[in-house]
């Protein structure tokens, strides 16, 4: 018996590890007609990653400080090796999530994979999303640029708009009357611990809720029927299905890997395509540099807030619309999944894409 | 003439394949993490300090920072000046002048050093590592 085996059956006598694996990957079942769709999970899983370990490396160099942000971060750009790297890594990873944020949600939308028994599932990912935006948002803050600081100023002062508790709220968010000092430890403090907490728990539990309620067969072929979910808890059974080892793992690595080449391409051949001119001046509170924009995926929230005639209809509106998607699972509650026999839904859905990218190319341009 | 594969010499040969392609993938991302947490040298690491005579008198010990590591220069005779490392050589503590004594105490494990840095008693293996002092005018330049 040579020691390799020796190693195995130890740990294996003693926590049946064997048996976890084969039921969680070779005697894992799959619905047939999965389609790559519902790999973005997987891609979802490794960008979190690689934004967890690109984070933990800047926190080396990165100083929170107002008088030394700016500087820590030119220094991790300019002079330590591959400091470059591991920032625009950071920086645009932050937004190839959101891009698969919003393509995970249109695809669970329109296959409408939320209903019953997943509503759970849906919540926890919704939640997900946001925290997702407020880590964006809290990121942002940190290099201490002109950008950071007046996108920080404007999206922290809409909140102001809020009745009664308006004022208040904003000085609590920057921890002052203005963007200052306060503001960076307290939003440094959320984006390297708390958030991260938060979203590793909550990832932890969406796992386990696709886990426990099993993968939702695709709504399309011939073979699928809608079914009514019995009042009791069930796992969905896939036995003619296909195994999640090797059969599907090989779908993620593939889809994984196509992610990873547009987002290494954005990092070698467009690292400033999100970075505007104002993210490599210092932060200057007494100079406010002409056009803030906030991300692309805020230019809705941002033109929103414009569009209507007073900022607290347009904030009713915005925190109208998440509520609905946030329940959305609650408010549809159908059997029906197949986007083709919903034609309101298919219509709503079509249309509210065509709004949030009309209104965020007008944001862009106004 | 046709060739037969078996399919455990395919699975053999993409099981090469790819393990070959994941080393290569592998360490293109661990080279630039590597490098980004390797120390960086400082620019003027092998400059010489200068300190002011003044700042070293006659039977007084005077510590500083010496490419990033502590290190004391003394004057033990009138215009003598010796320097060296003030990291114990026995666990790496920082050795502290005894003005009464004359010579240098680690607080750690009570290791006593001599003004030429050589070990007078106590535990360390070996004298303080000595550098180089030279005078120019009215300074001291170690290094």
């Amino acid at each position: 018996m040579n020691w390799k085996k020796q190693v195995i059956d130890f740990i294996e006598t003693r926590l049946g590890i064997r048996d976890i694996l084969e039921q969680n990957l070779t005697k894992y079942l799959l619905p047939r007609n999965i389609n790559a769709w519902y790999t973005l999970g997987a891609v979802l899983l490794t960008l979190f990653m690689i934004q967890f370990a690109t984070g933990i490396l800047l926190l080396i160099y990165y100083v929170p400080n107002p008088a030394e942000a700016f500087q820590s971060v030119e220094r991790i750009m300019n002079e330590v090796p591959f400091g470059w790297l591991m920032r625009t890594l950071h920086a645009v990873g932050a937004n190839i999530i959101i891009i698969a944020l919003l393509l995970h949600m249109l695809s669970v939308m329109f296959m409408a994979s939320y209903k019953r028994p997943r509503e759970l599932t849906w919540l926890s990912g919704f939640i997900i999303l946001n925290l997702a935006f407020a880590l964006c948002l809290t990121g942002y803050l940190l290099p201490w640029s002109q950008l950071s600081f007046w996108a920080t100023t404007v999206a922290t002062d809409a909140a102001g708009a809020i009745p009664l508790i308006g004022d208040d709220l904003v000085r609590f968010l920057r921890g002052g009357s203005m963007v200052n000092e306060a503001t960076l430890g307290r939003f440094f403090a959320l984006h390297v611990m708390g958030m991260p907490l938060m979203l590793g728990l909550l990832i932890g539990f969406h796992l386990f809720c696709v886990r426990r309620a099993g993968i939702s067969r695709a709504p399309f072929g011939p073979d699928y029927q809608p079914r009514e979910h019995p009042d009791h808890f069930e796992h969905e059974e896939h036995h003619d299905g296909i195994p999640f080892f090797p059969n599907y793992v090989i779908k993620d690595t593939a889809v994984i890997c196509f992610f990873l080449a547009f987002f290494l391409a954005i990092v070698f051949f467009a690292p400033n395509l999100f970075f505007p001119e104002s993210a490599f001046e210092p932060a200057d509170p007494f100079v406010t540099p002409p056009g803030i924009k906030p991300e692309w995926y805020f230019l809705w929230a941002y033109q929103a807030l414009k569009i209507f005639p007073s900022e607290i209809i347009g904030l009713g509106v915005q925190g109208a619309f998440m509520t609905f998607l946030a329940l959305l699972p609650f408010i549809d509650r159908g059997a029906e999944r197949r986007p083709f026999k919903r034609p309101l839904f298919l219509t709503c859905y079509a249309l509210g894409i065509l709004l949030f990218v009309g209104i965020s190319i007008w944001g862009h341009y106004s | 003439m046709t060739t037969h594969v078996t399919p455990p010499q395919r699975r053999k040969f993409l099981f090469i394949i790819l393990g070959g392609v994941g080393a290569a993938f592998t360490a293109l991302a661990v080279w630039p993490v590597w490098r980004y947490l390797l120390p960086r040298e400082k620019t003027g690491e092998d400059a010489k300090i200068p300190i002011a005579k003044a700042d070293i008198p006659l039977g007084k010990a005077h510590f500083f920072s010496f490419r990033g590591q502590p290190a004391v220069v003394l004057q033990p005779a009138p215009g003598q000046f010796v320097a060296f490392s003030a990291v114990c050589t026995h666990l790496g503590c920082i050795i502290q002048w005894q003005p009464g004594k004359g010579e240098c105490l680690c607080p750690c494990h009570a290791g006593r050093f001599g003004t030429d840095g050589q070990v007078l008693g106590g535990p360390p293996p070996k004298p303080l590592d000595s550098l180089p002092a030279t005078v120019e005018g009215d300074q001291v330049l170690v290094g």
